[in-house]
Order: structure tokens, then sequence, then C-alpha cells
């Protein structure tokens, strides 16, 4: 049995006054693509970024390839992790190459990415992500799903072997969302990554991913294979909303809307 | 696209630096005639040397001034990603003016007054980031609110100071709250010259994590930069910057605010460029703008802050109506 | 029928509004006997028409003659307009230039007397003295006053004329360098001692620049002494704006500060002491 890359044992941290996190227990196998799915406030954010070391930990025991992250240099973590956020506010415009190019940051010397090796790397990934023509394009005059490629193309400049993708179709429409689901999923393979996807869609957790993580209220309440967590009765008590399955599906079950209705 | 690249971009703006150097040592209400002092004969001669000597310690102040303030404009508008920023946002104004006000009442001597500037600022600064401390953190938000507060905090001390000040004292408070560079000396230019250095080599090690700032904190920070370490050394930079020109010429606005503007409009937001290239620019723009205060009234003097803002409120209006 | 009718209630209403309007005090009464002077010039314009015991009142720096000393004070620069009411004046003096106008109007508006006296040259000076003797309902002694002062100014004026104007600056203050500009009384004081104004193109007291301070072409300098100052002024001349080129080497004259910088009867001694040193 090998080794899990990611180890969390009663972790804890907090967001401004609140408890994000109040003894999230995992454990991630290399090369998995885990969805961490729970309700809003459930903590899937925040242990991503206590993960990506955005967020601290307050106590409880957090270990990435045997060792306590908190006990790793900064940079070290950040070149084997990748974190691509919910939403960025970009202010100043920036070119799309320069954005991926920061993903070089971390291998570079002194944070500067100006070799032509990490240039080469840099447009690599933009091909693979399917935004290679927008290299010298303002990152800001994106649309929602471009930017989102490009910055899925940053991550894979990291050359990181663990991606943190935060709600990444959150506000997609389904094209947007299906190439990048596509793209994502070809890179995945490709590089065989392990990658974390927080998310609240279950559809998207039940045709991706290999195992699941649920979370609620800070805590671990399932994980595991996603046949195994993925239950109505699971569904339900994460969500705090009694789910029912329907041809394969798990869908919200409603007194009082008419028919069917898709996933949440 | 398009932005010039750093060679190019940094070897135009010291020969625009060095081209206004020269006109203002030249120009501004008293003409000195370069081929007098070169000459140096007479009393042609002996008049043009002392304008020099006169002349000479106050455009360089100029220069280190402007470049002062446009560098620590460009450094905190690159830290709280905020085009916005200004460094008297953060209260460094307000504090350096109260400081000298200060010393006006207290009847020191006018040699001090740096000295008390400069206190002043650097206690406000640190107000300031007190202020704005949450959970062991440099809160950028809330840094930007509390120097609002500390500005209007310190304008209403200032006032008060104002009112009961007498005539001399009041005259030089008003003098030093407009900003001017009349007392230049020698010993200024060499006293400021180190912390412009000092600023810019600080500044200069730090661009690079500035640009992973540009996407926001949490992005610096998973690419794996220590993003509080990055905040207090910039902070403090931009804070002794400030604090430093405002000592040595009063409260001169728009500089920091509108330089890094023009700068990042020609040459981008890397800020290995862009903070070098925001110093020489604001060291041109400072001396071009002591030239006009020279000139315009002569022999009267504009008060340098008066010029800046009148020329910085159109340049401002004009750069939103441009952003779509 | 109609006509005479309409003249007469004319004349009725023209002479409604002479009575209403302010004029002379009623000479029968003696005039105002409760004054409020707003500057220290007015103060000594008051007592040098004789009605000095008639002051209640006075600005902080009246300090001329030495029994304006003992006058209430009522602010300096900035008036308090109630200690001012509280005298119950019936009459009070301001200046166009210097006296607050806000103030002016306050007390105007609470129905206070006030008259404010012109000011910018030598001639308003004299205007002020008529225009003070005719409020207090001294005439004669203005007349007289200014007559004298007149006499005094015309002899100074042909004592100068033919002679050679020295280039001249009459600074009230020395850091930042402060002079007086065209259109002030003491440009007239230094033009008519027989001087050239160099800053006469710049009206009102223009700050100059250092540079020009060093360079301009000052042959004769004027400046106020007073104890106060004299710490300012010295180290301007040794090492400060005034220790460097023509202005450093110019013929000084150092006049008593209260005397020259108030425009009141004792500028004209200032006159003919100035008039001596432009020899």
């Amino acid at each position: 049995m090998t080794a899990a890359l990611i180890e969390a044992r009663g972790l804890l941290a907090r967001y401004g006054p609140s408890l994000a996190l109040d003894g999230l227990d995992a454990s991630i196998p290399a090369g998995d693509l885990v969805a961490v799915l729970g309700e809003n406030g459930s903590g899937k954010s925040s242990f991503l970024k206590v993960l990506a070391r955005v967020l601290p930990a307050t106590g409880g025991e957090l270990t990435f390839d045997g060792r306590p992250l908190a006990e790793t240099p900064r940079r070290a973590t950040a070149r084997r992790i990748a974190y691509v956020p919910q939403s960025v506010d970009l202010v100043f415009p920036i070119r799309c190459l320069d954005l991926v190019l920061q993903g070089r940051a971390p291998h570079g010397n002194g944070f500067v990415a100006e070799t032509p090796g990490d240039r080469r790397r840099a447009l690599e990934a933009m091909r693979a992500c399917d935004v290679e023509g927008l290299a010298d394009r303002d990152a800001k005059a994106l649309s929602g799903g471009e930017r989102r490629r490009v910055f899925l193309a940053r991550a894979l400049a990291q050359e990181a072997e663990v991606w943190l993708l935060d709600e990444p179709t959150a506000g997609l429409d389904p094209r947007h969302r299906l190439e990048f689901l596509e793209t994502l999923w070809r890179a995945h393979q490709d590089r065989r990554t392990t990658v974390l996807i927080v998310t609240h869609e279950i559809g998207l957790a039940a045709s991706l991913a290999t195992s699941v993580l649920l979370l609620k209220a800070g805590r671990t309440i399932a994980r595991g294979a996603r046949t195994d967590v993925l239950t109505a009765e699971n569904l339900g008590r994460a969500f705090g909303t009694p789910f029912e399955r329907r041809g394969g599906r798990f869908e919200v079950r409603s007194e009082v809307l008419p028919s069917s209705t898709s996933e949440p | 696209m398009k932005a010039l690249s750093r060679g190019p971009a940094l070897a135009a703006g010291a020969l625009l630096l060095a081209a206004v150097l020269a006109i203002a040592f030249s120009v501004g209400g008293v003409h000195l005639s370069l081929a007098d002092l070169a000459a140096g004969t007479g009393e042609a001669g002996q008049t043009a040397r002392m304008l020099a000597a006169l002349r000479l310690p106050r455009v360089l102040l100029a220069a280190l001034v402007g470049a002062c303030l446009a560098l620590a404009g460009a450094a905190l508008q690159a830290l709280l990603k905020n085009p916005l920023a200004d460094p008297f946002l953060l209260g460094t104004s307000g504090g350096a003016a109260v400081g000298a006000a200060c010393a006006a009442l207290v009847g020191a001597s006018p040699l001090v007054s740096p000295a008390f500037a400069f206190v002043g600022a650097t206690a406000a600064s640190l107000g300031v980031a007190a202020l704005a401390r949450r959970g062991g953190r440099l809160d950028l938000e809330r840094l930007l609110l509390a120097g609002l507060i500390a500005n209007a905090f310190f304008s209403a001390l200032l006032l008060a100071a104002f009112s009961i000040a007498s005539g001399e004292a009041s005259r030089t408070m008003l003098f030093w709250m407009m900003g001017s560079l009349s007392d230049a000396t020698p010993g200024k230019v060499a006293a400021l010259g180190p912390y412009v250095l000092a600023g810019l080599a600080v500044l200069l090690g730090a661009a690079p994590r500035l640009n992973l700032f540009a996407v926001g904190e949490e992005s610096a920070a998973a690419l794996g930069v220590d993003t509080e370490r990055t905040k207090r050394v910039v902070f403090l930079a931009a804070s002794l910057l400030t604090g430093a020109a405002v000592a040595f010429a009063g409260v001169i606005g728009f500089v920091g605010l509108l330089v890094p503007h023009g700068v990042r409009a020609v040459a981008g937001n890397d800020q290995r460029t862009l903070l070098p290239l925001s110093a020489l620019a604001g060291a041109a723009l400072l001396v071009a703008a002591d030239a006009v205060s020279r000139a315009a009234l002569a022999p009267a003097e504009l008060p340098i802050g008066a010029i800046t803002a009148a020329l910085g409120a159109p340049l401002f209006a004009w750069l939103l109506l441009r952003t779509p | 029928m109609i006509r005479h009718g309409a003249k007469g209630l004319l004349l009725a209403v023209g002479l409604l509004f002479a009575c209403r309007e302010p004029g002379p005090a009623d000479p029968a009464v003696g005039g105002p006997r409760r004054i409020v002077a707003l500057a220290p010039n007015l103060t000594e314009i008051v007592f040098a028409l004789g009605a000095g015991d008639r002051l209640v009142g006075v600005s902080e720096y009246s300090d001329h003659p030495e029994a304006a000393r003992l006058i209430p004070r009522v602010g300096g620069l900035e008036v308090d307009p109630e200690k001012v009411a509280a005298l119950h004046p019936d009459l009070v003096l301001a200046i166009a230039e210097g006296n607050a106008q806000g103030t002016v109007r306050a007390l105007e508006a609470a129905g206070l007397p006030v008259t404010v006296t012109p000011s910018g040259s030598l001639d308003a000076v004299l205007e002020s003295i008529r225009l003070v003797a005719a409020r207090l309902g001294r005439p004669e002694e203005g007349r007289r006053l200014v007559a004298e002062l007149e006499r005094r100014r015309a002899a100074v004026r042909a004592r100068v004329a033919g002679r050679r104007r020295p280039r001249a600056l009459l600074m009230v203050w020395p850091d930042p360098p402060q002079a007086a500009g065209g259109q002030t009384f003491l440009n007239d004081v230094l033009t008519e001692a027989g001087a050239e104004n160099l800053v006469a193109d710049r009206r009102g007291w223009p700050v100059l620049s250092k540079e020009y301070v060093a360079t301009a072409p000052v042959e004769l300098l004027v400046i106020p002494d007073s104890v106060e100052a004299r710490a300012a002024w010295d180290t301007a001349f040794a090492s400060g704006t005034l220790s460097r080129g023509p202005v450093a080497r110019a013929r000084r004259v150092q006049l008593d500060e209260a005397a020259l910088t108030r425009p009141g009867p004792r500028v004209f001694d200032m006159l003919e002491k100035l008039a001596e040193a432009t020899r």
C-alpha cells in the first residue's frame, strides 16, 4: 500500500473569527482525482487554502509526502503544489503569457522566471489548455472560461504534482464548462497529477473523481472511493436535505417542485 | 499588449531626467547663464557662481524628492493592488506635517524641522500599520481605511495648530503644508540621497514578489511568497521614502499617484521596470515643476504643491475618462 | 395740484433718506464716546486726534502711545465680535486690509456703527485720518493734522527731487523673504523718500524667491526693527537669505517696526528719516 501523498488528521484552521476547519481528516494518494464536496461553509475552500499555504493551520496534522507541510519551506511546496483560486480580481492589465509565466516563479531565482526554458514550458502549458493564441492578450479582457483555462495553464507551467482547483466550473456556461473539464481531464491523464477539485456539483464528482472527500462544518463525514462515498444517505447528511437516487443520478428530493429537477 | 522593454525604457528615463535637470538648472525666475558660469570672470561670473550654488542643491533636492514620492507610490500601488494608492494615503503626510508643526510651534530651529517631520511620519505609518493588523496579519484593506482615518485626524490637529500659531510659525507651517524646495541645502541633498538609494535597492529586491502580488495576495502566497514579510518590507520602505521626502520638502501631492500611472501606461506593469522608471520620471517631473514654480510668478514663488496639484488633477481626470 | 403734492411728497421722502444716512455725529452731543479700534494704527490715529480717552477697546498690538496699553483688548488678527459688542461701542473703526471682512460684516449685522478706513497708499493714510476725524466729530483736528502731514510730505518731495534714486527693497520679513510691493503704503514711503522700489510691479506683499533676493541689484535695504524679530534678521544677514549678493552689501536702514508698518501719522516720521538715507 502506497503512503498517501497528502495526509491530514484533525486539521484545524481559522478564517477570520470563525473556525473554518474543525478536525478535518483526509488521506489522498498520489495520482488521485479527488472531489472535495460539501455545502457552502463546509470548509472545502479552506482546506485547499491550507494546502496551498495561503491559510495557516492552527492545529492538527498535515503532511505532504511524509513531511509536515508547515515545516517545509514555502518555495519548496510551491514547486510541487499549484493553486487555482476560484476568482481573481485583476486590477492592472497583464499579458496572458506573463500570467502563465508566474507559474514558473517558484522555480526561478528570486522568483524571476525569464529563461528560455521557462518561456517554452509556459507556451507548452498554454497549448495544452488551448489558450496559446491568447498569449499576447490582456488577461483582464478575457471571458470567464478563457481566463480559467489560462490559470490552469499557469498551474501546468508550475510543473506541480498536485493541483488544487477551487470551484473551477462555477459560473461557466455548459460549453465552457465542458471545454474546461475536457482540458483538465486530458492534462491530468497526461501528467498523472494529483488533483483536488472543490465543488458542490455532485454530478461532476460522480463523473470525474476517483475518490471523494465529503465535508460538513469543517469536518470529514465521509471519504474514500467515489462509489463508497456517494450515497443518498451521505449526501443527505452533508447537504442537510434529503437526496434520492434516480436513474443513476443523485437528486434532491422535493415535495414542492414539479417533476424531477436537474442536479443541484 | 505593448510595453517597452527594460533597457531602452530606463535609458530613455535617464536621458529625460538629465535633459530636464540641465534646463531647470538654467531657467526659472532668475536666469543662470551657463556661459557666465563657465567663463567665471568678473561680477557676472561671481553672480553666476553664487546663483549656481543656490540652485544646484535645489534642483537636486527636487529630483530626489520626486524620486522618493514616485517610488513609494509605485510600490504601494503594486502592494495594495490599487491604482489609486498614493503614499499620502497611509497617513505619512499628515504625521509629517504634524511633526513639523510641532517643531514650528515649539520654536525649534528650522534645521531640526526635518527630524521632527520624519519622526511624525514614521510614528504615523507605524500607528496605521498597527490599526490595520488583524490576527497577526497586515490587512491591506484595513490599511487604506486606517490611513484615511489617520489623515483626517492629523488634518484636524494641523488646523488647530495653525489657528493658534503666531505670525512666523504659521507662515512656516503654511509653506510647509504646501510644499517648498526653497530651503534646499547641500546638506539636505546629502541626507536624502541615501534614502532614495536604499529604498530603490530594497524595492528592486522585492520587485519579483510584488509582480506576483498583481494577481492577489493569495495567489502570491500559493506561489511560495512569504506575503507577510513582503508586505512589511514594502510598506516600511514606502513609509520611509515618503517620510523622508515630506521631511525635506513638505507635502507635495499627486506625484506618488500619477507618475506610476503614466509609467505603467508606457512601460507595462513589471515592477522591475516600473519601480526604477517611476523614480526617474518622478524626479524629472518634480524638477520641471520646481522650475515652473520659480518662473511663473518671478520674483515670487508659487508653492510647488500647488503646481503638482494644478497639473495632476486635470491629468488624472483625463486618465479616468480614457479608461473604458 | 397733484404736482405740488407729488413734489412735497418727494421732498419729504428725500429728507427722510437724508436723515437716515450715516453722517458725522451730531456736534451737539460731541460725537461717539465709546470707540473700539480694531487695528493699532487706528488707535494711534484716534489718540493723535485728541480723542484717546474715548477708546473703550483696542486691538492687541496697540502699544502707542503709552496710554493705549491700558485700554482693554478685543483681539489681534482675529477679532472677537462678542467682545466688541459687549463693550457697547457707538463707533467701531476697522481697516480694509487687515481686519477680517467677515468680522466686520458680523458687527455691522449686529447693528453696530462700523467705519472701514481705506488702505493701500499714503493718500489712503491721510484719507483714513480725515474719515476718522469726521466720525469722531472732530473735523477741525483732522484737517489740521492732515495739513501738517501734507506739509511734511511735500517738504520731503522737494528735498529728494532731482536726486538719483537708489534701487531699493523694503522687506518686512527675512525668511521667507517678503517685501512691500506696489499699491501698498510702504511702496509710497519708499518711493517718495527718493528710492526706486525694485518690486513695485508686484502688487501687495510678495514673498520673494531666495534666488531673486541674492541676485537683485539692491543698493538700499529698508527693514523694520523690533526686539522680537531681531534674531531672525541677524540670522538672515549672517548666513541666510540676506547673506549673499548685492543685498548683503547694500546700505541698510533700520526703522522702528511699529512706526513703519502701521499706516498712521508716525509713518511720516519714517518718511523723513528714510529721505535722509537716500541721499
